[in-house]
Formats: C-alpha cells, sequence, structure tokens
C-alpha cells in the first residue's frame, strides 16, 4: 500500500566501485535495511488483519488523485480499514490511515478542535469539518472526498484561492471614518449589537458554505455565503459609520452579491460553526432594498 | 474576482419586483384557476362566455395587469436561472434580448386578444 | 502548478438522496417555474385564436378539452402551479425573514397540501371527459 520508491540501490552501487574496502559495511547496512522493512511489511499486515478481525473497525473509501504520480493521475477510491476507538473523529481516522498505511495521503488539517477551519471535506454526501465528525455517526463505508465545486490539488486538498479571493473582495477588516472625540477614547458597541453580529463572528473560512451551494458552483461571480455573512458582520457593526455601511452595501448589492442567493439554504445546513447564513444574507437583501426605496 | 461597478447597478430592483409580482399573483392565480374550472368548466368555454366577463371594465384591466405581471415575473426567473447557472457575457446579452423580445410579442398578443373579446376597451 | 482535475458537478443528481430539503424546494421551484412559463406562452397562443372569429376560438378550446391527455396535462398543471404557489408564499416568508427555522417542515407541508389539492380536484377537472 505504500507508494513510496525505494531509494537505496542507487547509492549502494556507485559507492561499491569507488571504496572496495566499505563493502561489508554496506552489505551489512542494506541486510540491516531489508530486515528492518521485512519487519514493517509484517506489521503492517498484522495490523491490517488486526483491523479486519476486531469488530470495532471502520472502513473508509478516500478519494486520491496525484497529477505527478503515474499510477494516480486517474482519480480513484482507497480502502483503509482503521481500528475504533471512543470518540474517534474522521481526522483521527485519516491520521491514523496515513500514519499506518500511507504516508502519500494528503490533507489539510491542524487545530483538530473546529477553529482553523483546514479540515472541511465531503464525507458521506455532505460537506463537514472531519476534526468535528464523530465516526459513530457516520454509516460505512465511509466516503471521504475533496469539497466539491472546487479544483482538487491532490487528495483531499482543494484550491482555496477562489474562496479567498471572494472573502477579499467584501473588505472583510474593521473600517471606521468616525472616531470618538477624545484621541484615546474607545470605539464603543453596545451589548446589543454585538449579539446582532455575533454569529457572524464564528467563520472559520473552511469553506464548506461555498462548497455546498448551487449558484456558487454554477456562477463563478458569485460572491457566496461566507463572504456575504462576513460583509454582514461589519455591516450591521454600530462602530463602523454610516457612510462606511454605505460602501459596504454597494459591494454587496451588485447583480453577483446577495441577489444571487436563492435560498437553498445548504449553506446553513453544513455550516460547522452554526451560522445561520441564509437569514443574514436576507437580512442584507432588505437592507439593501429599503437603502434604495430611500432615494426614490 | 468579484467585479466591482462604479456605476450605480443595483440589482435589487429586478429582485424586489420579482417578490412584489409574486404575492399579486399568488391571488390572482388562484382566482383565475378557481373561476375557470371550478366556477365555470374549461370544457364549456365559448367565445361567448370569455366575451362577458371581458367586457367588465374590472375583470378586462385584472386580466391585463395578471398578463403584463405573470410575463414580467416568468421572464425574469428564467433570466435568473441562467445567470445562476453561469450565463454571462455576450451570450447574456444575447439571452437578454431575446427576452425581451418575446415579453413583448406575448404582451402585445395578449392585449390584441383581450381586446378582440371585449370589442375595443371596456370603458 | 499541477494541474487539477475537473470532477465536474459533485452534486449531481446521481446524489440525490443526499439532497436536503432546501435543496429540493430550489429544484422544484425551479422546475416549475420553467413548465409555467413555457404555458404562459402556449396558452396566450391557444387564447389568440380569437383573433380569427369567434367559433375557432369556441372550437379549439372545446376539441383540445374533449381530449383525455389534454385533461391529464391539466391536472398536471394545476400541481404545478399549486406547488409553485405554495412554495413561493414559503420563499416570501424567508424573504421577510419570519420563521427560518422551520423552512424545511414547511416545504413538506407545501408537497403535502399540493398532493392533497391536485387530489381533490381531480373529479372536476376529468368531468364530461369519459362521456
Amino acid at each position: 500500500m505504500s507508494t513510496q520508491l525505494p531509494e537505496q540501490t542507487e547509492d549502494e552501487s556507485t559507492e561499491t566501485d569507488a571504496k572496495p574496502t566499505a563493502a561489508p559495511q554496506e552489505r551489512r547496512l542494506t541486510k540491516k535495511r531489508d530486515r528492518a522493512e521485512e519487519a514493517d511489511r509484517q506489521r503492517q499486515a498484522e495490523e491490517a488483519e488486526k483491523a479486519l478481525d476486531d469488530d470495532d473497525t471502520y472502513y473508509l473509501k478516500v478519494f486520491r488523485y496525484d497529477p505527478e504520480i503515474a499510477g494516480k493521475k486517474e482519480p480513484r477510491f482507497d480502502d483503509f480499514y482503521v481500528p475504533y476507538h471512543k470518540g474517534m473523529t474522521v481526522l483521527d481516522a485519516l491520521m491514523y490511515a496515513r500514519d499506518t498505511y500511507d504516508s502519500s495521503l494528503t490533507f489539510r488539517h491542524s487545530c483538530r478542535q473546529a477553529v482553523c477551519g483546514s479540515d472541511a471535506m465531503f464525507v458521506n454526501g455532505q460537506q463537514r469539518l472531519c476534526c468535528k465528525t464523530q465516526l459513530s455517526d457516520l454509516e460505512e463505508p465511509v466516503r471521504i472526498e475533496p469539497l466539491p465545486h472546487a479544483e482538487v490539488v491532490k487528495d483531499l486538498v482543494v484550491d482555496m484561492e477562489h474562496f479567498y479571493d471572494q472573502m477579499e473582495a467584501v473588505e472583510p477588516y474593521f473600517q471606521s471614518s468616525e472616531y470618538p472625540d477624545g484621541e484615546l477614547e474607545e470605539q464603543r458597541q453596545s451589548p446589543e449589537n454585538r449579539e446582532k453580529v455575533k454569529m457572524s463572528t464564528r467563520c472559520i473560512w473552511c469553506g464548506a458554505c461555498m462548497s455546498s451551494c448551487n449558484i456558487a458552483a454554477g456562477d463563478n461571480q458569485y460572491l457566496g455565503p461566507a463572504a456575504i455573512n462576513k460583509a454582514y458582520r461589519f455591516t450591521m457593526d454600530e462602530r463602523e459609520g454610516e457612510d462606511m455601511k454605505q460602501q459596504r452595501l454597494k459591494i454587496l448589492e451588485q447583480e453577483h452579491g446577495v441577489w444571487r442567493c436563492q435560498t437553498q439554504f445548504s449553506c446553513t445546513e453544513v455550516c460547522p460553526k452554526d451560522i445561520p447564513l441564509t437569514e443574514h444574507i436576507q437580512e442584507l437583501k432588505r437592507e439593501a432594498v429599503k437603502n434604495n426605496l430611500k432615494f426614490w | 474576482m468579484a467585479e466591482r461597478y462604479s456605476s450605480f447597478e443595483r440589482g435589487g430592483r429586478r429582485w424586489l419586483w420579482q417578490r412584489l409580482t409574486a404575492a399579486f399573483l399568488v391571488a390572482v392565480l388562484a382566482f383565475h384557476f378557481f373561476l375557470l374550472h371550478f366556477v365555470n368548466h374549461a370544457d364549456e368555454v365559448t367565445f361567448g362566455m370569455s366575451q362577458a366577463r371581458m367586457q367588465e371594465f374590472t375583470y378586462f384591466s385584472l386580466m391585463i395587469l395578471f398578463l403584463l405581471t405573470a410575463t414580467f415575473h416568468g421572464v425574469n426567473g428564467v433570466y435568473n436561472a441562467l445567470v445562476n447557472q453561469g450565463l454571462s457575457g455576450t451570450q447574456e446579452t444575447a439571452v437578454k434580448a431575446v427576452l425581451v423580445v418575446a415579453s413583448a410579442v406575448l404582451i402585445v398578443q395578449g392585449v390584441r386578444t383581450a381586446l378582440a373579446w371585449a370589442g375595443g376597451v371596456p370603458i | 502548478m499541477s494541474q487539477s482535475y475537473d470532477r465536474g458537478l459533485v452534486e449531481d443528481f446521481g446524489r440525490w438522496r443526499e439532497f436536503k430539503a432546501g435543496m429540493w424546494a430550489w429544484i422544484f421551484h425551479k422546475f416549475t417555474g420553467w413548465v409555467l412559463v413555457g404555458y404562459l406562452f402556449t396558452h396566450i397562443a391557444v387564447l389568440s385564436t380569437a383573433l380569427q372569429s369567434p367559433d375557432a376560438y369556441t372550437t379549439t378550446i372545446q376539441s383540445l378539452e374533449s381530449l383525455l391527455v389534454v385533461r391529464i396535462l391539466e391536472v398536471g398543471l394545476l400541481a404545478v402551479a399549486v406547488f409553485h404557489i405554495l412554495n413561493g408564499v414559503r420563499l416570501l416568508f424567508v424573504d421577510l425573514g419570519l420563521g427560518l427555522e422551520s423552512q424545511d417542515k414547511s416545504f413538506y407541508a407545501s408537497l403535502l397540501l399540493t398532493g392533497a389539492i391536485v387530489v381533490a380536484s381531480v373529479p372536476t377537472f376529468l368531468a364530461g371527459v369519459f362521456g
């Protein structure tokens, strides 16, 4: 199952020609390496058997693709059997598979506590955060694929550049043109206002929502639920001032801004941070309409 | 990359009209169906009966309004569905033109038919 | 950068079992929308026989209505229109920000209500075609 290519043989032949006295040592070392490899293979086989025998194993089907390796240019699904322990997450399973069976299995992960947003993937037909998804909640075989509607770079890693472009297009940072009178005065926010934007601050940029939206899939210019939610977080923040709000609304009101949302609700369904995305987008639509009606 | 327009192109107008026409159509379409399938029966339709209805100014104007709102709602819906699927650029402009022309034809033909029944505008 | 693989529409119809309520609502609303627009154009075309002569109009409509196929299509039209109206009302509520927590339940409710109304209307719609 390992796709690693053996590298030792090349070095040996050149060295034997150059230094005849080093040959016995080389032979010993080669034998030692071979024994280690043999032991390793046996261990893997035993683990696999144990995993198969064990009732508590989970059967994983993982999407594999690598444009740089001859055998993996056509995508395929690899089978992994991982021993289950209580509380095991999909991320745990993937890490086990990578560490035990195939170290070339590639996927993003970092915090393993649902705050970094690295490991969003398509698990059993839904966008999920792997570190937050319990294996016991899933039906076997557990199908793990990279996020839909994104270009696959390798195995489970997708290109997130388009997602980041859309996020940046809404100016996802605090901007205020209104400052309080005293120089060292804080910019205050009422508890009610904070409560209003609270849910929208939870976004971890995982990309699950954008991946689940059929409109985002079809229309490349659509800002997407994550970007609009980010814009919501700042538009609704009372510290930013009225003209800032107008500027933000202008971005959101374009043809491919909030209006493209068809209230499919998939984004709200898949968000791992439970952000009511559709609700925020709808609120922004109403804001935009009210804003425009004022000019008539 | 999301585009930023400097002109005040507000996509909100069509969105709002789609909802307003929707609310209107919910009532009027239900009424239309009810009147023409339950109160009267579709298999008993005659020119005379349609004429009788159309000669009432209230009914006549309601039907004209019905035609206009339904055309807008439907054609705008189709246009949006296509944009959502990725229609853009020259294709988008071409489709927009075709839809506008089709709507115009539909409205003209509908109004002509209504006038044929009513024998002129029934003031 | 290595070439990336185009998996196409991963969530294509093959995965319909994984679709949630909101997605079905969107699909059905679009589908019924297209059908209704198609019907609108056909309807005006049929009605405009009134421009030829009163008899042309009456004969066209009554001969169409005597065909069983047309009657059944009318039931289908009713289903399509009723669903589009009911789901449309649901969408109007969503747009107003009311009842977003039960958006999936309201979709199922519109499906059920559509079914009920269609079934209840079948006798009226098929009346007289078998006689």
